[in-house]
């Protein structure tokens, strides 16, 4: 397994762990978040868990172009991963505080980053797995 | 080798993640300043699009792709239906989207779900003997 694909899936692992601590303290019964925690929450797991895992299986997986047999790991994978990553500890670490700071431009300046950063994010991936999406090239099925 | 329907149903599914992607971006901007009280319109399309456009549809090219072959010449099953479930899924999940932003058509979310399920029953019927393992264990 490439680096990069470990990165994404232990990265992946902790948001679960993260995600499911976050939704067992907003069910104590001194704990009153109403539905501020409810967007972090639900990011945690659907992107910062699922979606990383998958990011990281399938620039493992997917067929690879050429014979690179080495699994090289290029750049759009690598700014995938930190590109979402601090995307998303950005938009954690402001998100339910938002409604204390809708005057501080500092603040919402870190949201506005962090949605650049997701975006960026997700456009290096497509980068990366856009050409492995594909069927057997042209030249192997000839020399079949 | 990955078949056309997969290279579809896969592509197509990172499509809807850069989608549901900037949905999700543009709700969170709007979040902070303000755009405008009809952005929220957004957020069931970015739910939609991230669960059925990214995560199922992607499941679903991957699992016709790599389960277990048949052992014969329609390695995956009669090709037809793939491409049945490729075009009811993907114009489903359009009329779902459309349904949400055009609450003034009637029918449109409905339908959507219908061909959603319809794309889902045809997977089920293409899969269900490929679950299946070649050893005598």
């Amino acid at each position: 397994m490439p680096k990069i694909s470990r990165l994404f899936i232990k990265s992946g692992i902790i948001y679960f762990f993260l995600g499911m601590i976050l939704a067992f303290v907003a069910e104590l019964p001194f704990v009153n978040t109403g539905a501020l925690l409810l967007p972090v929450y639900w990011h945690m797991i659907v992107v910062g868990w699922i979606t990383q895992i998958i990011m990281g299986v399938s620039i493992w997986m997917f067929p690879r172009i050429g014979k690179d047999r080495k699994k090289t790991e290029t750049i759009p994978a690598h700014l995938a991963f930190w590109l979402l990553n601090s995307g998303l500890i950005l938009r954690f670490s402001v998100e339910p505080f938002l409604l204390l700071f809708t005057t501080n431009q500092a603040v919402l300046l870190v949201v506005l980053v962090s949605a650049i950063l997701h975006i960026s994010a997700i456009i290096s991936y497509l980068i990366e797995i856009w050409p492995r999406v594909r069927t057997r090239p042209v030249i192997a099925r000839r020399s079949e | 080798m990955m078949p056309l329907q997969s290279v579809f149903l896969i592509r197509l599914s990172l499509l809807w993640l850069l989608l549901s992607t900037l949905a999700g971006a543009i709700l969170l901007v709007h979040k902070a300043y303000g755009i405008h009280p009809s952005t929220w319109l957004l957020l069931p399309l970015h739910f939609e699009m991230a669960i059925w456009g990214w995560m199922v549809q992607l499941v679903i090219g991957t699992a016709y792709w790599m389960f277990p072959r048949f052992l014969r010449s329609d390695i995956r099953g009669p090709e037809l239906p793939a491409w049945i479930l490729v075009i009811l899924f993907n114009s489903g999940l359009v009329m779902i989207l459309s349904g949400h932003l055009f609450t003034s058509i009637p029918g449109l979310i409905f339908s959507g779900r219908f061909f959603l399920l319809t794309g889902i029953g045809i997977f089920i019927y293409l899969i269900w003997a490929r679950v299946i393992s070649y050893r005598n264990v």
